[in-house]
């Protein structure tokens, strides 16, 4: 259990939590190649299952990193935990923050699902929804993504740190596009195209790699869905596929869920 | 008097994913031997239906975020089958590029970060980096050149953009590409300088004889491509469309777990040994030196020695890396494309830690009938826990805080994925955290 | 006016070419790449998008083949020259915070390799002169803006064949290559065979075109560019009436329209991003762990975020129909106060790169015609350019005094002369390395250092009242138009302060006291949330006996031991204490001041006998971030002090 005697008293306590999720997000802070040591002397790492056999379950923390979304009853507990026994608790992740990819199950029957992949289906314990951790304890920041930018990170970290409000711009990702000089994919090629909705971060990279994009890092401040949906359909996108592409990676965040499900009554 | 001894872990660590264990011997003999997985089930196939099947890549590169490229190319080869699209070599190269990165970054992962602090004793790199700062960071910056190459082909380490059905959405620049040349070759040496560190570990005795499955790829050591599936003990090829029927998944009574054999019910393992197994005269020459060096045999019958294996499949990776990136020529095309048509496919891939099996039937729409996702974990899950039967009765003349600490490591060994296990395992067990033993 | 022209084969531009790359000057120029003809660093001409032509609607672009080897056959792509002086993001200084509590500032000049411009069409030649003017040739001379920009070349194509998005005609911006190329090339692409006619603008220009192989072109040759560029002009896709579009638009600020665009536009930012002279701009202050060693970054943003318009915390502008407005009145209204010209030089851009597909021209056209002007603030003198005001100098805490449970006073001294130079009024970015920077008024002179009384409502703020005498902080400035202290003189003097709103008026009133011949009648009707909440009170208390001065205080709330005032500061606004003739000037929150204005003016003070300080978030302080305009103003040099007049029509609207 913990080393707290090797450790000044001065260094934060970081946790990082998993639940249901790919562990894309957490292994971003092992993808900190060039500064994960400099963070370890920065801050005492108690908690980081995937990185450490020395855990602290049972710890506090100043910050917790949450990783996944709740799924199952059990994670719910262990959520409130969390939360009660850390000072700032920041999500990270499309997971975490709007129920991740896993959510296209909510407003399914779940029952089914199960039965459609599992074999033995009265050994599954599940909730029938996939919900972000802000539907259960409250949130002290939200670092979008799926996965989250190893950038804003260590951005957020630095902030939390330092004592100041992480820079972290929530935009929409035709302003990455756009400063990177990209060529829009919408207009020069009739790429349909979630960029003008969603929150920048990702660096613009699926138009970068020539093609539109899908919503990793969920709807931006004030997110313009319906006029997008109006506009891809000028371009020949039917309400269907329409309804799929906001009911993706973020199709649990409400303005994607809301306007997926305007396209569904529509194609109906 | 019975002797009685419980060997558990409720919170694995260094492994991707969620899982504890409990081995019982109880008068010398194993009585109970269980990995489970406590992660919540995300449901993949079951979303996936009704998708575009363009989408496909997308969604199940979320399966994990370690080896996400693995699971976009399993599923787009089994889609690419299914509508008979077939990549040119062009595209072929690139992808085999792009996976060599997962490979590169994967198992510097696994061997420095999460199992070499077992070996030199360690709860983890980074307190590892203490006494061997060097060793660490070279683990980390040969992560980040895998990381890197992936990004400039693919966008990001985690989940990157280009792999899709047909190819890659966009091929790099040669400039771009080029740039990382310096950085592989570099890595290659400090690869080998790893196959020569961890051959020193000194080494736990465990002798297993294992039925080897792994991908068949042409000429080639298999990494981005399955044409068949092969297995040892005289058990010949099988074709990837028909691994569904020579695999099959059944209920463990002990554990209530969903666990992948052979047909016969015979546990196999897949992965860097038995790809070694199989494959080792496809290895890149400098590869096959570096085995020659630290006297790597092809068949490696120890668990804990395939960190060596996995050194040795580094030093592969950055070699195959390096050559593809100095010969690269933008191709005509990134992608194939063809009309949508109904019908069924499979394909598999080699995931860093072994064989990716995928199969979709899709229908004239181009939406997904049924989704079918087989991963390595999965397949060796049996084989996992017969090796720690294997390994039971060995554990008794140790300090118990050691014996688990030996048994973990041998889970480790295997580079377990469970959140890509998750959608197959046993879910019922509820964690009770009581932290590392 | 006529400019020497040469005639030359379509073969001499590759002379130009290697003319231009002389020296290791960089040339850049259109070429096509990811299906879109873009500016980038060239090779050779043949890397010019040669045969190339786009096809352009609202919110559709496509790259096509011509029938010909045009090498300019185009018209704009989705690149401007704009990134090449104003980088997307780019690194200002750096910032140092030591250990012991000193602190240290160094700039970041880059110095970039010449550049050569091929191909500019005169819609973005336009554009630059409107950047120079904003970085470069005003008040403030951004030295990275002039360190990319000074000693480019420029070399213009006349734009003959206009596209459906054009209107550079009626932005006087185009079709023919104007003042700010050096050389101006018409191409002609006829049965007559496929030549250039090189017209030198400037003396660079005249130097490079002797050096080119050719004719002097003929009459026919030049009678024939003027009328393909008169033809050009009258075959403009687009036209817009620019009679008074500033007054007209701001007439329509209720316009019904602005709501209906919102449902349309993505508020994503791509057009103003895309336009060729949009400078807005925000910061960062990324930082290493420590927050010891910071850089101060700037970036592209656009008026379509809601960070463009946050104050204190929540966005002016949280509507996308107010950010459309906000861009439009800018682009068309506010600039031509702001720069003396239009913002938009119609290359039609925003209307092509638009997502959506909304059309600029036509929505200006919906909303503003036949509406009657409204009359626009005249543009203010233009002051000689001071050199690099972006970095922050060192100050070291003098003095620290505790004003109440959550104001705190900083006496500083400004290193290393310790100089005072201010007006009241005015104020300063104050900074801490790694945590951030805002503007503080200043409050006082006292006699050693300069003060500036600062509340604590956030991480900045908190962490600039717990420095320490002794400790160090960034300082820029001072900056802005302070109090009218002239045109107080004389007469009475009505000084109304909110809560902390006392703070910037504070030097003024010492000023006024200090000097009672030219002030002899000055009242101060001061409000604060309750008795501890009151500023200064030793020295309030201290002017009370003065000869021609009043005090009225009031607080919101009291406990019983409060003898004074209790309500609201506009109810001490009487006939008896307001003399008709009075000047007033005015400071605390928005809604205050509002009440006061209009309490003052039943009391016979026109508007235009009232100055008022507006609040904004003010982020670079010099007029070129765009963050704190306010209809036609920038409050961080028009302001923060107005005549209240000139704010009256935007005062206490929501969404501005």
């Amino acid at each position: 259990m913990g080393s707290e005697a090797h450790a000044p008293p001065a260094r934060p306590r970081l946790g990082v939590f998993k639940l249901a999720s790919c562990d894309g997000c957490q292994l971003t802070l092992i993808g900190c190649e060039d500064e994960l040591l400099a963070l370890s002397e920065k801050v005492d790492i108690a908690h980081f299952p995937e990185a450490s056999s020395r855990t602290d379950v049972h710890g506090r923390f100043d910050v917790a990193l949450v990783e996944g979304s709740v799924s199952a009853e059990w994670q719910r507990e262990e959520l409130l935990s969390i939360r009660e026994r850390s000072k700032l608790l920041v999500t990270i992740g499309a997971c975490a923050t709007s129920g991740g990819v896993q959510a296209l199950r909510n407003g399914k029957d779940v029952s089914e699902f199960v039965r459609a992949v599992y074999a033995s289906p009265a050994y599954i314990s599940t909730l029938d929804r996939s919900t972000p951790v802000s539907a259960h304890v409250s949130v002290d920041y939200e670092l979008r993504g799926c996965p989250i930018d190893k950038h804003q990170l260590l951005e957020v970290l630095t902030a939390l740190l330092v004592g100041r409000r992480p820079a972290i711009r929530d935009e929409s990702v035709c302003m990455e596009c756009k400063r990177r000089g990209n060529v829009c994919v919408l207009v020069a090629h009739g790429e349909p195209c979630l960029g003008p909705v969603v929150h920048a971060g990702c660096g613009a990279l699926c138009p970068r790699f020539a093609r539109g994009c899908y919503g990793c890092f969920g709807p931006k401040e004030s997110p313009a869905t319906a006029a997008l949906a109006a506009r891809l359909k000028e371009l020949g996108v039917p309400a269907a596929d329409l309804a799929r592409r906001f009911r993706s990676i973020s199709g649990g965040a409400p303005a994607f869920a809301d306007e997926a499900a305007k396209q569904e009554l529509e194609h109906d | 008097m019975t002797d009685e001894r419980t060997y558990r872990v409720d919170l694995m660590t260094r492994v991707e994913g969620e899982g504890r264990f409990v081995l019982r011997v109880k008068d010398g003999v194993v009585i109970d031997a269980e990995l489970s997985i406590f992660e919540a089930p995300r449901f993949f196939e079951a979303f996936l239906r009704g998708r575009s099947l363009f989408e496909v890549p997308d969604l199940t590169a979320r399966i994990c975020g370690i080896c996400p490229i693995a699971y976009q190319m399993s599923s787009a080869r089994a889609l690419e089958a299914a509508l008979g699209l077939v990549p040119t070599p062009e595209i072929e190269r690139l992808r085999r590029a792009i996976y060599c990165g997962e490979w590169i970054e994967s198992h510097a992962l696994h061997v420095f970060m999460l199992h070499a602090p077992d070996f030199l004793g360690y709860e983890s790199a980074i307190e590892m980096a203490r006494d061997h700062r060097a060793i660490v960071e070279r683990g980390l910056r040969l992560k980040k050149t895998g990381n890197r190459l992936i990004e400039i082909l693919g966008g990001r380490p985690s989940h990157p953009v280009s792999p899709r059905v047909g190819g890659l959405s966009k091929a790099p620049t040669v400039a771009a590409l080029r740039a990382i040349r310096d950085e592989l070759a570099r890595g290659l040496e400090e690869s080998l300088e790893t196959v020569r560190l961890v051959a020193r570990f000194p080494m736990p005795e465990l002798e297993v004889d294992y039925v080897f499955a792994s991908c068949v790829s042409g000429d080639a050591y298999p990494i981005e491509r399955g044409d068949a599936i092969v297995l040892s003990g005289g058990r010949g090829v099988v074709p990837v469309a028909s691994w569904d029927r020579e695999m099959i998944e059944r209920h463990a009574p002990h554990s209530n777990a969903l666990q992948a054999t052979l047909a016969d019910g015979t546990p196999y393992l897949c992965g860097p040994q038995a790809r070694l197994f199989h494959h080792a005269e496809k290895l890149h020459p400098v590869a096959r030196d570096a085995m020659r060096e630290v006297g790597l045999p092809r068949e490696v019958k120890n668990p804990y020695r395939s960190i060596v294996v996995r050194a040795v499949e580094l030093v592969h990776a950055f070699a195959e890396a390096l050559a593809l990136v100095e010969r690269y020529e933008v191709p005509e095309r990134s992608y194939v494309e063809g009309p949508l048509r109904a019908g069924v496919g499979a394909g598999a891939s080699e995931a860093p830690r072994g064989l990716l099996w995928h199969r979709y039937e899709v229908s004239a729409d181009g939406s997904v009938v049924s989704a079918r996702i087989v991963p390595p974990t999965s397949q060796n899950q049996a084989r996992i826990e017969a090796d720690l039967r294997a390994l039971g009765p060995s554990l008794l003349a140790m300090e118990h805080g050691a014996a688990t600490r030996r048994a973990e490591q041998l889970i480790r060994s295997y580079d377990p994925c469970i959140s890509c296990a998750t959608h197959f395992l046993d879910l019922r067990i509820e964690p009770t955290h009581e932290g590392s033993a | 006016m006529t400019h020497p022209t040469k005639r030359i084969a379509r073969a001499e531009l590759d002379r130009l070419f290697a003319l231009l790359s002389e020296d290791a000057r960089v040339v850049h120029g259109p070429t096509v790449r990811d299906g879109a003809i873009v500016d980038a660093p060239l090779a050779s001409v043949s890397e010019l998008p040669i045969g190339w032509t786009d096809q352009q609607a609202p919110g559709r672009y496509r790259l096509t083949r011509r029938d010909d080897a045009a090498v300019f056959g185009f018209v704009v792509g989705p690149s401007s020259p704009k990134p090449l002086f104003f980088p997307p993001e780019e690194t200002l200084y750096r910032a140092e915070r030591r250990a012991d509590g000193k602190v240290g500032f160094v700039p970041v000049v880059p110095s970039p390799a010449p550049k050569a411009l091929l191909g500019v069409r005169a819609c973005d030649v336009a554009a630059m002169r409107i950047q120079d003017r904003v970085f470069r040739d005003r008040e403030h001379r951004e030295p990275r803006y002039a360190a990319r920009r000074d000693d480019t070349i420029v070399v213009g194509v006349h734009c003959l064949a206009p596209g459906p998005l054009c209107f550079c005609a009626s932005m006087g911006a185009g079709p023919r290559v104007g003042e700010g190329a050096d050389l101006a090339l018409a191409e002609r692409l006829d049965a007559g065979g496929h030549i250039f006619l090189v017209e030198a603008l400037t003396a660079r220009g005249q130097a490079l075109l002797s050096r080119l192989e050719g004719s002097e072109a003929s009459d026919e040759e030049l009678r024939w560019r003027d009328e393909a560029l008169a033809s050009a002009e009258r075959s403009m896709g687009r036209t817009l009436d620019t009679a008074e579009l500033p007054g007209r638009l701001y007439a329509a600020l209720d316009h019904p329209r602005w709501e209906e665009i919102a449902s349309r536009c993505l508020a994503c930012g791509s057009c103003t991003s895309v336009c060729p002279s949009c400078f807005c701009s925000g910061s960062d202050d990324p930082s290493d762990l420590e927050g010891a060693h910071t850089s101060h970054t700037r970036h592209w943003e656009s008026c379509f975020t809601s960070a463009h318009g946050e104050l204190h915390g929540h966005t002016t502008r949280p509507r996308t129909s107010e950010r459309y407005r906000q861009w439009a009145t800018h682009k068309f209204g506010a600039w031509v106060s702001q720069m003396g010209q239009s913002g938009c030089v119609g290359c039609g851009r925003c209307i092509a790169w638009c997502p959506s597909g909304i059309d600029l021209v036509a929505e200006v056209r919906a909303i503003a015609d036949g509406v009657s002007p409204v009359t626009m603030p005249v543009a203010r003198e233009v002051t000689a350019p001071r050199e690099e005001s972006l970095v922050p100098r060192a100050a070291t805490v003098l003095a620290r005094t505790v004003e109440s449970s959550d104001v705190v006073t900083l006496s500083l001294r400004m290193e290393p002369d310790g100089r005072r130079d201010f007006a009241p009024g005015q104020f300063h970015q104050l900074s801490l390395p790694g945590v951030g920077e805002a503007p503080i008024s200043i409050s006082g002179d006292d006699g050693a250092g300069v003060e500036h009384t600062i509340r604590a409502v956030g991480k900045l703020t908190e962490a600039l009242c717990a420095l320490r005498v002794g400790a160090q902080l960034g300082v820029r400035g001072p900056y802005g138009r302070g109090w009218p202290m002239d045109e107080l003189a004389g007469g009475p003097v009505v000084v109304v302060a909110g809560g902390i709103g006392l703070a910037p008026l504070r030097e003024a009133l010492r000023r006024m006291l200090a000097d009672p011949e030219r002030y002899p009648d000055v009242r101060l009707f001061y409000g604060a949330r309750t008795p501890e909440d009151l500023l200064y009170g030793r020295e309030l208390l201290g002017w009370i006996d003065r000869p021609g001065f009043d005090l009225h205080v009031t607080v919101d709330r009291a406990g019983p031991t409060w003898r004074g005032h209790v309500g609201v500061v506009t109810r001490l606004l009487r006939p008896a204490t307001v003399p008709a003739s009075a000047r007033a000037i005015l400071c605390g929150p928005e809604v205050m001041m509002r009440f006061t204005v209009d309490a003052l003016a039943k009391l016979g003070l026109p508007h235009t006998r009232q100055w008022v300080t507006m609040e904004r978030h003010m982020k670079c302080a010099t007029g070129t971030c765009g963050r704190c305009q306010y209809g036609p103003h920038f409050v961080c040099k028009d302001g923060p002090v107005f005549r209240f007049d000139e704010v009256s029509m935007l005062f206490g609207r929501h969404g501005l």
